[in-house]
Formats: C-alpha cells, structure tokens, sequence
C-alpha cells in the first residue's frame, strides 16, 4: 500500500472511527504484544483524540467546569470531528470553539457558555500574543496645540473588546482555581462590555462603562481627536472626551498616536 | 553545533520556571519544547530568554511532520527558524512520524511503514527541512504499539539508512527504544548495535506506563530500572552523548527531575570512564 492511501485510512480511523479503514487497516498490521492491530489503533486514537481535547480543555478551562469533564469530553469528540485542527501548532486549534457551542444542542442549558468559551479563546491569544508598547508620553507633550486636532490615538495593540447579553466575567472569575468567595452568579446581573488587554504580562479584564466604551470604540476606529471631541461633544448626552483621555492614559490603555 | 551541550540535562517545563530563574541550578543545558514558544510574544516567551542567558539549549518538536506525505508546511518551518534565531539552540530536532495528512493535523506522532517509499519520503522532506533551517537536525526514533506488516526493514535499519541518505542526527530515545522492543520482541541490543556510534548526538529518558497488555510511553514516571540497564548499554557504544530527561505527565518538583539527571550523569562518567572511552579531559559534567 502507498504511504499517502496508508495515511488517508489512518486518519480516518482515527478521526471517524470509519469502520472501513479500520478493517482495511488492520490487514496490514501487528498490534504489540497480544494487543489485536483494532486495539493497536485504538491506541494511537486515545492519544489522538486525548491530545486535542488536552489541547482545548487548556485553553477552555472555565467551560470545563461549567459542564464537567465527561460532557466536556464528549463535547470536544463532536468538536474533532467537525473541526480539523489545520496548524501544526495545537496551540492554534480551537478557534471555532465558541461558535460551535452556540450551535450544539447538547449545550442550549447553558446559553452564556458560547461568550464564556470566547472569553476563554480571547484571553489566550491576548496572552500568548505580541507584546505591547507603551505611550511615549514626552513625544506627546510635545505635539503642538494646533495639531491636536489632527491626532490619531492607538489602542494597546495587542487587546481584544467584546460583549456579551450575560455576566460572563463573573461567571469566569468565581470559576479560577485561586477564587474565594461565592460562587452564586445570577444571569440577572445583565450583560458586560469587557475589554482584554495585557499591561506588561499581567493580563487585564476592564469593564469599560458606555462611555468609556464608545471613547474606546472611536480610538479603535482610528477616528482623529478633533473628530472624536466634535462628534462626542454634539450628542446627547454628551460625552467629556478632553476629562477621560487622561483616564485612558492613566490605566494604560492608550498605546501610541499617530499625526 | 552538537558540541554546545555535554552531561545530562532536563526538559524544561512551565512549573520549574522560578525554581530555575531564582536558583539557578547546576543543570548543563535545557531542552524546550519548539512549539510552546511560537508565540509572537508574552511571558512564557520571556521566561525561556532568561532561561538562555543562563543555560544552553535544545529545540525539540512535534511538529515537522516529517513523514507525512503532505507539502513541508513552511510557515511552521519559518516560525521554527525565527524561534532559532531568537533562542540560538545548540541543536534543533523532531521524530521519526507523521501528524499531518491533507492539510489536517492529529497532533500525535504516528508511525511508519518502514518501506523504501518511506526511507524516500523521510530523506527528501529532512534534506529540505535541514537546508531551510540551515542545519542538520536530529530524528527521534519512535514508541511503536503497532507495525505495519508490508515494512521490508526493521526500525534500526531504517534509521540507519535515513540518518545516512539525510545526512542527519539521530535522538535516541531509551525509553522508546525499549518500550518498541517489548511491545514487538525485538532485541533492543541488536537494534542499538546496528547504529552508527557518529550519528547518535543526544539520548532521551523517561518514564513509561505498564498496560496489561502493552508498554505506554507516557513520560510521566521515574525512567524505569530496564531503561536505565538499557542506557548503560547505549553509553558502552556511543560514549558520553548528551541525555535528557524527559517528564511530561504529572510533573514532579525540581529536585526529583534534578535526581534523575543526576543519575544519568552518574552512569555517564561511570560507564563511559570505566570503559576508557573518555575523549578529551572534562567532556562531561
């Protein structure tokens, strides 16, 4: 048999449990010692099958303890079978994670479990990802007055902001191994606005309130200040862009500017 | 490039990080695994830098998928190489296996027929691997709990032939080559015999599980009294090769992973300067 039609079976036998490339398989090998070659295969499929959900339940602890391990298991087979891990690092598989829970029904229970899981595939990227700059602040202080105006403010570039219709950052944070306290969260607490970034290596989960929020959302556009103020300033109720830029400096979430 | 680490070194793994940074011990060189620093950046990235100012290291992966019949992925090769340049490791190495078939990826190290179509596939992908990176690399022999019947030579054969045609290094791992040698009966003295003493450039160890009907390589024990048996035998043939102590499951404290290679060095200068087969003055520490 050619290697590649050889490989083709394997995974299949591995991914699928295809019975077909099973038995074809199995007429080409020996199991150790008095393993048959299917218990041989199995072998390698509990790695397999073990690795990738090793791989998601270290990037998905939370969603772990919020469904248990054997439902998670279970979850992550279904997970496998759908979604192909297409990079050699499995650090990168996952990524559909939170998308596919929101669409397995085994799960509706639990309808904050897709934003948990996104939080989750947020937070590792944020953590894994470049490392962020800081505000050169003297460069700053020696923009002109008149070019104000014209300044384009940057986020940290490695952050992440998103929403969810429930307190899912409760839900995570009574959730880590080291918290003490209640673990009682009421889906009545309502929905969040988080933004996710990394200060030096400490990870950072801010809760931006709505004007803090759309402060965040026009930087993020790369909109000019003269813009932002003018526009801010117009609407009802208006917002005190000039008061909460030394705000946003201060907590470090401005990163850079640009003329 | 092999000549950058002498005596017996640990895998480094996320728990020991303090330990080491704080109490800097006196290891000769860490092996890391490649594909858990890909990271572009963030702190496990800046712990291994420091590891580095301190300690030589190796670069082991997983991810080459160097007998896969699939396309070399070059972004993974390209990451490699940019880790490379960043870390400078005294040797880059992966396995004898295949992860990968059209473009989806099992991320466990599969086996191989051991057939001329392999030895062709594995010496073409190592040679472009190897002129990619700009370096020989070294291929880690496998755990096998299955052959395929249509193989026309034995592992060592193969790895003698590869390590050969592609001009590369062999990892020999102890553990795996004993674990193979039980699972199948073969003669795990026969198999280091056929190898050629200038190809083997470092050892591993590590610990296995016993199953009731087979031997799982699981590197989550102490290495068990046949391998270590077996590692003097590999010693009396290849000298004072740089060995490793590998511990992936159920990690222990410093000091247990410090043990072990401490018996390893141990066995090194007991076997290899019982033998007279000490080169130069002080090849190990």
């Amino acid at each position: 048999m050619e290697l590649k039609g050889l490989q083709q079976l394997f995974y299949q036998a591995m991914i699928t449990k295809d019975a077909d490339s099973i038995e074809a398989l199995s007429q080409k090998i020996a199991g150790a010692k008095s393993l048959t070659p299917e218990a041989g295969l199995e072998v390698y499929r509990g790695s397999v099958i073990g690795g990738l959900t090793k791989g998601l339940i270290s990037i998905y602890p939370v969603c772990c303890r919020l469904v248990g391990e054997e439902f998670f298991n279970a979850t992550a087979v279904s997970y496998i079978h759908r979604f192909p891990s297409l990079s050699p690092d499995i650090g990168d598989y996952g990524a559909e994670f939170a998308d596919f829970l929101a669409h397995f029904p085994p799960a509706a229970q639990l309808p904050y479990l897709p934003d948990v899981a996104r939080l989750e595939w947020y937070w590792e990227q944020v953590f894994k990802g470049e490392d962020n700059k800081y505000l050169d602040i003297q460069a700053l202080g020696a923009v002109n007055q008149e070019k104000w105006n014209d300044l384009i403010f940057s986020l940290p570039k490695n952050s992440v902001f998103f929403t969810s219709p429930y307190p899912i950052h409760r839900i995570w944070e009574v959730n880590q191994p080291d918290y003490e306290g209640s673990e009682e969260v009421s889906l009545s607490e309502g929905g969040v606005k988080i933004f996710l970034w990394r200060k030096g290596y400490d990870m950072r989960l801010e809760l931006p309130n709505d004007e803090e929020w759309e402060l965040l959302q026009a930087f993020a556009a790369q909109e000019s200040f003269g813009n932002i103020c003018g526009r801010f300033t117009n609407q009802s109720p208006p917002i005190d862009v000039p008061s909460l830029l030394p705000l946003f400096v201060q907590r470090g979430w401005i990163a850079g500017f640009s003329l | 490039m092999t000549d950058k680490i002498r005596g017996a070194g640990i895998g480094l793994r996320s728990p020991h990080y303090q330990h080491i940074l704080i109490y800097k011990p006196a290891i000769p060189w860490f092996e890391v695994l490649s594909d858990n620093y890909f990271c572009s950046g963030g702190q496990p990235l800046d712990y291994l830098e420091k590891v580095r100012q301190n300690y030589p290291v190796t670069l082991h992966g997983v991810g080459m998928s160097l007998g896969s019949t699939d396309p070399l992925n070059l972004d993974y090769l390209t990451r490699l190489k940019d880790l490379a340049a960043r870390i400078e490791p005294a040797t880059i190495s992966d396995h004898l296996a295949w992860i990968s078939i059209g473009g989806h990826y099992l991320h466990d190290l599969l086996p191989l027929p051991y057939t001329e179509e392999a030895l062709t596939t594995l010496t073409e992908r190592i040679t472009q691997a190897q002129e990619f990176l700009g370096q020989r690399i070294l291929i880690e022999n496998p755990s096998a709990y299955l052959l395929f019947t249509h193989s026309t030579m034995t592992e060592w054969e193969f790895i003698s032939a590869l390590t050969k045609k592609a001009d590369c290094y062999l990892l020999l791992d102890v553990n795996n080559l004993h674990v193979g040698a039980v699972n199948h009966g073969y003669d795990s003295l026969e198999y280091l015999d056929a190898l050629e003493p200038s190809r083997v450039k470092e050892i591993h160890l590590a610990g296995y599980e016993e199953k009731e009907d087979y031997l799982l390589d699981t590197h989550g024990y102490p290495v068990h009294a046949p391998v270590w048996q077996l590692y003097q035998e590999a010693l009396k043939r290849f000298g004072p090769v740089p060995t490793l102590i590998e511990w992936d499951t159920d990690i222990p404290p410093f000091e247990i992973m410090m043990a072990e290679a401490n018996k390893a060095g141990a066995y090194m200068e007991e076997v290899c300067l019982g033998e007279g087969r000490k080169g130069e003055e002080g090849r190990w520490s």
